[in-house]
């Protein structure tokens, strides 16, 4: 039977044909190629949306496309793909982004007159392509391959401007950071095939049912002589070196601000749905495995709430848009991995859902106000904007609510349940997770502080340079994704109200919870539920508790928005950052994150790699050459016996001959 | 009958004046006149030995060996005619350039 499902393939394939019409063709077809990408995302998008519709009627869908190396008693190396209802979703999400910020490039880089268009789209489609690859991946090492290819699209268009100093460099930053965190990831995949023989993510041959089998005795895997549960979270934590690297979290996040140095489309496909997100979804993607592990649950809470709140106080102090835009994703992200460490997996799925799209609106309408802006991205030369760009402005609102937390925007409802997960699971006896909630809270505060910064910088008071005061217009092509966007950013949320649910008792409104727990046994929420290593506490009942919970986070998060309401929705604002002192520095130059990494470059690692230099030198290449110049020096010297002169050879022969003859006469016995 | 010991000392006598000649003769000529001795001194042994055995094969073989000889000393004559036109001369001691 030919179904939907047959058509998966194309969604992935769509975007690799516009890239490379953009790049064959590019320069002859009208917008550099920007129809081909625009068609193709639309198409991937409407492919993706049937499938959706048909994983919501129950059926999922797993199967190898491609064997590209057969295994002779050993592990075949193929291409699947796996559709259930979380990668329909993130195809969903993914596409619609891609499709959106294709239009929306049109009117920031094609209306901006930029050159090298075509170069610029075929990137686009290829990172499209890559991130929907990664999505369908039915193995770790398929997914590890696209990852990598996510990572080399990001270098491409990061470095898109590549005349100017900054973007290369900042592309081989962010090619190079989380390059070192893929080598984790690479061992990870090697040390999953050898452990359990298979890197498949689902059926009964995959490997985290094969882990959880193993865990309780019934399967034997090769554990390499630790025991299972030790062997298991160090291949979990192998694994989230890449997570790390590509999903931007402490210490590996430093790449990212510098990514801004790209094309501002380009930062919302990055920040919102794909390579960002990519590092996330691998996590919920395998989390059967990482539920069996609760050391590694731990880290992940660990790192995640410490991201979180270590990147929203470094977004308080920033003053070019796109960098408070760029800390708020790290510290978004840094929810999204605590949620997933707390045994949050729907809330994580959630937050990663509303932050695609509030995230990607907020990129644009910050694109939208850069190019009004003639491409200055400071927002202290900004200021009024407001009345000059209505569509921009209650788009942007829309997006820093939701980012923000306030009810009802999407980022309020997700955000509320990535804490509450962590609360309730760390009451339940774990002080791990509670220092990881109590970071996270503390990160909501700071979250609501820079968002409404940025906003009332941005489009409050009045125009603070003449530039503000005449902005440039922007067109449809802005405007449209624009309002898409920002309808999505206000009412994403609904489509998970658990804390209604909880504390009006209405049941069945928790749409997400149902949507996840449809996929098959061994990759549904209920059973990830199962395997989580924590219990549930509640202060009060599990309705106070919700009530509580949601009640502290949305008033610190109105607590920041107020401070910020306070300091700088004022016709004239100063810059409170100075009353900080040395704090203020310290934020400003991102607690010497970078400087701290090139000290270990320049201080660590320099060394060590002299010192192995040194040892490469002298002592490997040391043997090799004393053995050929033994050679040499001797071979100088026997070559002086080939005189030319017969006589000579003559007098050698015979000399020969009679010391063969004396030799056979001694040995054999003639003399005696 | 002549006891084989004597032929084997004519037969050594006369291999060890060709190999004096290679020794210590420069001209090619007398070269290859030393190889011709030498050849001869073989022939020698294997006429000898056929005596002593009864045994034609030898006899047959040092027939062999002439004609070979005589091939032998063309190509020789030829290879000389050559090192004289080359370097002027027939001492082998000149002909040294096919060295280190």
């Amino acid at each position: 039977m030919v179904g939907i499902f047959d058509f998966a393939p194309a969604i992935v394939l769509l975007p690799f044909v516009s890239f490379l019409v953009a790049l064959a063709v590019g320069d002859r077809l009208p917008k550099g190629g920007a129809l081909a990408g625009i068609a193709a995302t639309a198409g991937s998008l409407l492919l993706a949306a049937a499938t959706f519709l048909t994983v919501a009627g129950g059926r999922t869908y797993d199967a190898t496309i491609y064997t590209w190396a057969e295994g002779i008693e050993a592990v075949d190396l193929t291409f699947g793909i796996l559709i259930d209802p979380l990668s329909a979703m993130m195809l969903l999400i993914v596409t619609l982004i891609a499709f959106l910020v294709h239009v929306f490039s049109l009117g920031y880089m094609n209306d901006e007159g930029e050159v090298g268009l075509p170069r610029y789209y075929a990137g686009l489609g290829l990172f499209t392509a890559s991130m929907l690859g990664f999505v369908v991946a039915d193995n770790l090492l398929m997914a590890f391959m696209f990852f990598e290819l996510v990572g080399l699209c990001s270098y491409l268009l990061i470095g898109f401007w590549f005349r100017e100093p900054g973007p290369p460099s900042a592309a081989k930053k962010a090619f190079l950071v989380t390059r070192f965190g893929d080598y984790f990831f690479l061992v990870g995949v090697v040390a999953v095939f050898a452990t359990f023989g298979t890197a498949a993510f689902s059926g009964s041959e995959s490997f985290p049912v094969l882990a959880e089998a193993a865990l309780h005795g019934e399967a034997t895997v090769n554990t390499f002589g630790f025991a299972p549960q030790t062997w298991f979270t160090i291949v979990g934590l192998l694994v989230l070196g890449g997570v790390v690297g590509k999903s931007a979290q402490f210490p590996l996040h430093t790449w990212l601000p510098d990514a801004m140095e790209g094309p501002t489309p380009v930062s919302a496909l990055i920040h919102a749905a794909t390579m960002v997100a990519a590092g996330v979804y691998l996590v919920a993607r395998m989390y059967g495995f990482y539920a069996l592990s609760p050391d590694a649950l731990a880290i992940i809470a660990l790192i995640g709430g410490f991201t979180a709140l270590f990147a929203a106080t470094m977004g308080v102090v920033k003053r070019e848009i796109k960098q408070v835009l760029a800390y708020s994703t790290i510290s978004q992200y840094g929810y999204m991995m605590l949620a997933l460490g707390g045994g949050g997996y729907v809330a994580a799925t959630f937050h990663l859902m509303t932050h695609a799209f509030f995230k990607a609106l907020l990129f644009l309408g910050a694109g939208s106000v850069i190019i009004a802006m003639h491409h200055n991205e400071d927002m202290w030369d900004m200021g009024g904007l407001k009345e000059k760009m209505p569509v921009t402005y209650y788009a942007f609102l829309s997006g820093s609510l939701a980012l923000a937390g306030i009810f009802p925007f999407s980022g309020f409802w997700s955000k509320d349940e990535v804490l509450y997960e962590t609360l309730i699971h760390g009451l339940g006896g774990s002080p791990v997770l509670l220092a990881a909630y109590a970071m996270g809270l503390l990160a909501v505060f700071f979250t609501g502080f820079y968002t409404f910064r940025m906003v009332f910088l941005t489009f409050h008071g009045e125009p603070r340079t003449q530039t503000a005061s005449d902005p440039h217009s922007v067109r449809w092509n802005v405007k449209g994704p624009l309002a898409v966007l920002g309808v999505l950013a206000a009412t994403t949320g609904l489509v998970n109200m658990v804390p209604v649910e909880k504390l009006l008792g209405i049941g069945g409104i928790d749409f997400l919870h149902q949507w996840l727990d449809m996929s098959t046994e061994s990759l549904n929420a209920h059973h990830y539920g199962e395997l989580i290593p924590y219990s549930s506490a509640y202060i009060g009942g599990e309705a106070t508790t919700v009530a509580i919970g949601a009640g502290v986070s949305l008033g610190l998060a109105l607590a920041g928005a107020g401070l910020a309401h306070l300091l700088y929705n004022v016709p004239e604002p100063v810059e409170h950052t100075d009353r900080l002192g040395g704090i203020k520095t310290l934020l400003y130059n991102n607690y010497y994150q970078d400087e701290y990494q090139v000290w270990l470059a320049n201080g660590v690692t320099r060394p060590v790699a002299r010192v192995a230099n040194k040892f490469d030198q002298g002592v490997v290449d040391g043997v090799v050459n004393g053995v050929s110049s033994v050679s040499l020096f001797s071979g100088s010297r026997v070559r002086r016996i080939q005189t030319g002169v017969v006589s000579n050879y003559a007098v050698l022969l015979t000399l020969g001959l009679t010391a063969l003859l004396l030799a056979f006469g001694l040995l054999g016995g003639w003399f005696v | 009958m002549v006891p084989p010991q004597y032929y084997l000392l004519l037969s050594a006598a006369l291999f060890c004046i060709g190999l004096f000649g290679i020794l210590t003769r420069r001209n090619a000529l007398l070269f290859l006149m030393s190889v011709e001795l030498m050849l001869n001194a073989a022939n020698i042994n294997l006429v000898a030995f056929s005596n002593v055995w009864g045994n034609v094969t030898g006899q047959t073989f040092g027939l062999f060996m002439m004609a070979l000889a005589a091939a032998e000393v063309a190509i020789g004559i030829g290879i000389i005619l050559v090192l004289y036109r080359n370097f002027d001369d027939v001492d082998v001691t000149k002909a040294t350039t096919m060295r280190w």
